[in-house]
């Protein structure tokens, strides 16, 4: 068991760091777009952090429904991430060879938006 | 880069420089603008007896050309081409061989506001996005009226060719992207027969143009110039992630499809549908989409490390969930 700051909390501190001390003194434009960039990345691990498990969870529940799978969702994370990867790539190439399972395009679509939630909640606003 | 490099480019640079513009030259300034593992620009202030030019020098990186790029030389001749055709591109004075090992030409460096956000929302561009949309119209004619035998080396392509190649980088990236696959399926179904194919500029959109208060200066980033459907460069510039925020605007954040179109299609005698620039700006999505994460690649193969092209890997997900929202309305 680590001490805290817990990771989300040491993420959020750095992007913090360049958010307030960083920015303010970096005149020339190109750098501070990447360091925007590097503060907007540690954002994204923050909110990976908050609710990545729960999303691929859900994620591989949704892909068993669609294709069909019996299995049983496994409770380890990694175990977790790599059914989902498995599940996407069956996917894939069944949409690949013509075959895609009835409710595709609203599988992906809340799916993707799932994704949003961690890599860019505020375009996802821009859909309502 | 460290002082000798850069006198060691700027010995050769002038060395270089003396057939273009004469033995009588001093390099004022020399400034790296941007690096990278691919491609650097350099600022140059050239003294010459008719007075100082700004001038910009493209030359190769350290690191491994993107694929799919032209090469320098490939670029600068198409500069050329284009210039003496009329299009606003700028003035490209020529290839200059390799300058401390690597390749490199010399061109005009044109002023003007080039960032995206900046032009689709800055007051003072008011006007410029009022004359944008026929401008844009009138450079891609321009371009599209290049005779193709004048740079047989851009690569040809009918839009099959497109997908296979889109196909092909997606494998390449060795991750599962059912969404990408679905807008595939779909592109490959109601492909259009091989129609025209003219000289694109491949990358024509607000972004990579320069802007001033009067409108369209300058038509930059050549290096995607590829042989393909006219249809792909007129909807390339409607795809969402170009339109910097301003969404409800559907040419690049800054103006309506049917005055733009209606513009292309006068000066080229084309007669290209809303209905096809429709399929194009899917096409264009799939494109963008496996860009972003071919480009992450770039970052995580250790080719060009580089915390721009880490995250982008994880907004690939913006152009997925637009491409799906787009195959949905398209049935």
């Amino acid at each position: 068991m680590q001490d805290r700051p817990r990771a989300d909390e040491l993420a959020e501190a750095v992007r913090e760091f360049i958010e307030t001390e960083v920015l303010p003194t970096i005149d020339d434009p190109r750098l501070r777009f990447r360091a925007l960039v590097a503060a907007n990345g540690l954002g994204i691990l923050e909110r990976e952090i908050a609710v990545g498990a729960p999303l691929v969870r859900r994620e591989v529940g949704a892909l068993m429904r669609l294709l069909g799978s019996a299995d049983s969702v496994p409770d380890d994370l990694d175990e977790l991430r790599r059914r989902a990867s498995d599940l996407n790539r069956e996917l894939s190439r069944r949409i690949r060879a013509g075959d895609a399972p009835e409710g595709t395009l609203v599988h992906l679509l809340a799916t993707v938006a799932d994704k949003l939630r961690v890599a860019s909640p505020r375009y996802l606003e821009r859909y309502r | 880069m460290t002082r000798d490099r850069g006198q060691d480019v700027s010995v050769e640079l002038r060395e270089r420089l003396i057939p273009l513009f004469g033995g009588d030259i001093a390099i004022e300034r020399l400034a790296l603008l941007a690096g990278g593992a691919s491609k650097e620009a350099w600022a140059l202030d050239l003294r010459t007896p008719q007075g100082t030019r700004l001038l910009l020098v493209r030359r190769a990186g350290g690191g491994v050309i993107h694929q799919q790029t032209l090469s320098l030389e490939h670029e600068c001749r198409l500069l050329e081409v284009a210039y003496a055709a009329g299009v606003r591109a700028p003035q490209p004075y020529g290839y200059l061989g390799e300058i401390v090992g690597r390749p490199a030409f010399v061109s005009e460096r044109v002023s003007g506001e080039t960032i995206g956000r900046r032009i689709a929302q800055r007051p003072e561009l008011a006007g410029a996005r009022a004359v944008l949309p026929a401008q844009m119209a009138e450079e891609l004619a321009k371009i599209h009226a290049i005779p193709a035998d004048r740079v047989p080396f851009l690569e040809a392509g009918g839009p099959h060719d497109v997908l296979t190649r889109l196909e092909r980088e997606l494998d390449s990236v060795e991750e599962p992207h059912p969404a990408i696959e679905l807008g595939l399926a779909w592109a490959k179904s109601r492909a259009p027969d091989r129609g025209d194919v003219v000289v694109l500029h491949g990358d024509l959109r607000v972004g990579n143009l320069a802007v001033t208060e009067a409108g369209l200066g300058h038509v930059l980033d050549w290096e995607f110039a590829h042989l393909g459907d006219p249809t792909e460069d007129v909807a390339w510039p409607l795809v969402r992630a170009w339109r910097f925020g301003v969404d409800q605007m559907r040419l690049g954040g800054i103006g309506e499809v049917e005055p733009y179109l209606e513009r292309y299609n006068a000066l080229s005698g084309r007669h290209i549908s809303l209905a096809s620039l429709d399929y194009w700006e899917i096409v264009g999505n799939l494109k963008w989409a496996i860009g972003a994460l071919t480009q992450a690649r770039r970052h995580l193969s250790g080719q060009q490390r580089s915390v721009e092209l880490a995250v982008i890997g994880r907004l690939a997900a913006e152009m997925e969930f637009e491409l799906l929202h787009l195959l949905e309305r398209a049935g």
